[in-house]
């Protein structure tokens, strides 16, 4: 009887326990993230012009019906799409193919290793710096050097709006493929070696066993690199802001960019808000996707 | 026999090429700063050349000296690492061990806040610290920074926590120990390897951010990261110095990084071969 009636209060006191331990966080994460969403959401409906600030005021929709009509708006959701796709796709596809060619060197594997770790835990501010004054700038930058020694001439990587786009496709591709490289690596050495035996034994050629054993098996890893992958683009803001801060003109203006500069450029709070908004809007759908389709496959 | 050397002769040229292609922009980064401003924009590029500490005696102590800022970076980093841990492992063992209502949603939830795109939550961080006149103070940025290092935090904390053996608590419980001890001097022992890792993730993220920093930080709090920025908009011819400094700012995370290198690629791979097996 005692024992009966012991054991609801020691429940309850673990709850109780594991309440105290969790509502700390929580309430930093609820006020830090949760409560800050529904005020951007309200300040997405006022006209709040930092550098015009008598027309402050309650707008309703306006800040949406101007980005509706707003070609500049349209072209960074456009540069958004192309600048999250291609980025994500190379990370992949680079990364599992050095994955594959690494796995059969037998000695040096640490050294690559190694090398991967620079890019990853650089600033992606510094990283964009760096490819903006040694890398990439004309004449004298590394790659400049590269293309004139093969006889392809000198470019200007960074000015023109072709180059500007693809420039920074590049810097974010050469920063974040480590990341994909060492989680596939790692995956693929945690395979059971006795199931590419027997595969070998079979005389399944090379190209079958990637194709029927290795990838369905890797398929786990790669989803989550993908999901991940995915936000961080949505969210790459440091490294675009540093090499091209959005130009020339609005060629490498992503979404983010947009939302910043009319933000703390135009010190148009109100539109920057809207704009802030339909960014989240977007993650969160992409997101929600992203999990769905994990989820059934 | 002579194919096969073929063989892996493609191997380690092509391991090679790559092992140039993300190591020598640092290399070649770390060779600038030892150059004079003029022999930086010679061409074709000096390999060989006077090297001179010059760049960084200029940017420790001359008169752009980035000595404040990286003592603005290392206060702020610090703090908010320090808290960051201290809220993130019990909230991480609640979620991994104990009978924590709601716990589903509450996990899902910490998961969410993760995804949210800095830029954007800057307008809001910005209006409410404006506000309250905390901007380019060191409470307010700190306070921002925690809520992008928690949820990152907490989960790899559970990632390492539900790999304790459950009957070491239990035993510990029998015991007779308390809830709090049995954290403190069962659980925690065992999961220190993943919170010297977790705390050098939250150093280095915390390290490297930089929109949070140049927006809402100032004249008094001006991080490492910002204070290059603005090097390069003025002083936009003085890259040796520029690289110097940034040899300098990346110093911390590339030390950190080596140190832990095979955690952080453990670190990196927790939730991907981990999330792969679970449902």
């Amino acid at each position: 009887m005692a024992r009966s009636s012991d054991r609801p209060t020691r429940e309850r006191r673990e709850r109780r326990f594991a309440l105290v331990l969790f509502l700390p966080a929580f309430l930093v994460l609820a006020i830090g993230t949760t409560v800050p969403l529904f005020y951007l959401l309200w300040a997405s409906l006022w006209r709040i012009d930092l550098s015009m600030p008598w027309l402050s005021g309650f707008a309703g929709l306006e800040n949406y019906a101007k980005m509706a009509a707003d070609p500049r708006f349209w072209n960074s959701l456009g540069l958004t799409v192309i600048y999250t796709g291609s980025t994500v796709v190379f990370q992949v596809v680079i990364g599992l193919g050095l994955a594959l060619l690494v796995l059969r060197i037998p000695r040096g594997q640490a050294a690559l290793r190694i090398a991967a770790i620079l890019p990853i835990v650089l600033a992606p501010v510094v990283v964009g710096m760096f490819w903006r004054t040694l890398v990439l700038p004309p004449d004298y930058g590394l790659l400049d050097l590269v293309t004139q020694a093969l006889g392809l001439g000198s470019h200007n990587w960074l000015g023109d709006p072709q180059l500007a786009l693809v420039s920074v496709i590049t810097i974010h591709t050469w920063q974040w493929t480590p990341f994909s490289f060492l989680v596939i690596l790692a995956s693929l050495a945690a395979l059971p070696p006795d199931v590419f035996e027997a595969a070998r034994i079979d005389r399944a050629n090379a190209w079958r066993r990637f194709i029927h054993i290795t990838l369905p098996m890797i398929r786990p890893a790669i989803a989550i690199i993908v999901i991940m992958r995915m936000m961080v683009a949505l969210s790459a803001f440091a490294a675009i802001f540093a090499a091209t801060g959005g130009g020339p003109g609005t060629a490498t203006e992503i979404l983010n960019l947009y939302a910043y500069r009319t933000s703390f450029t135009d010190l148009n709070l109100g539109y920057g808000a809207a704009l802030a908004v339909v960014l989240l809007a977007i993650t969160l759908l992409v997101s929600f996707l992203m999990f769905r389709l994990r989820r059934a496959a | 026999m002579s194919r096969r050397a073929l063989r892996a002769l493609l191997l380690l040229a092509g391991a090679s090429v790559l092992l140039a292609v993300w190591a020598f922009p640092i290399l070649w980064g770390l060779l600038t700063s030892l150059k004079t401003e003029r022999d930086v924009l010679a061409y074709p590029p000096k390999l060989i050349f006077e090297p001179t500490l010059a760049n960084y005696r200029e940017v420790l102590f001359g008169s752009a000296s980035i000595l404040p800022n990286l003592w603005s970076s290392l206060v702020v980093t610090g703090i908010t690492t320090i808290l960051t841990m201290l809220l993130a492992v019990p909230a991480a063992y609640a979620l991994a061990r104990l009978d924590l209502p709601g716990k589903r949603s509450g996990g899902f939830y910490v998961l969410a806040t993760q995804m949210l795109p800095p830029v954007g939550l800057i307008i809001p961080y910005f209006l409410v610290l404006q506000r309250v006149g905390w901007l380019d103070t060191y409470q307010g940025m700190i306070a921002i920074y925690l809520t992008f290092s928690l949820p990152f935090a907490i989960w790899l904390m559970v990632s390492y926590l539900e790999d304790v053996p459950r009957e070491m608590e239990e035993a510990a419980l029998l015991d007779r120990a308390g809830r709090i001890r049995t954290l403190l001097y069962v659980i925690l022992p065992q999961v220190r390897g993943g919170i010297a890792v977790t705390t050098i993730f939250v150093f280095l993220n915390a390290w490297n951010e930089f929109l949070f920093a140049v927006v809402l930080g100032g004249n008094r709090v001006r991080t490492v990261n910002v204070a290059m920025f603005n090097f390069i908009s003025v002083e936009q011819t003085l890259w040796a110095r520029l690289a110097a400094a940034a040899m300098i700012a990346m110093a911390p995370v590339i030390i950190l990084g080596l140190l832990a290198q095979r955690h952080i690629v453990k670190g990196l791979t927790v939730g991907a071969v981990k999330g792969g097996g679970r449902r």
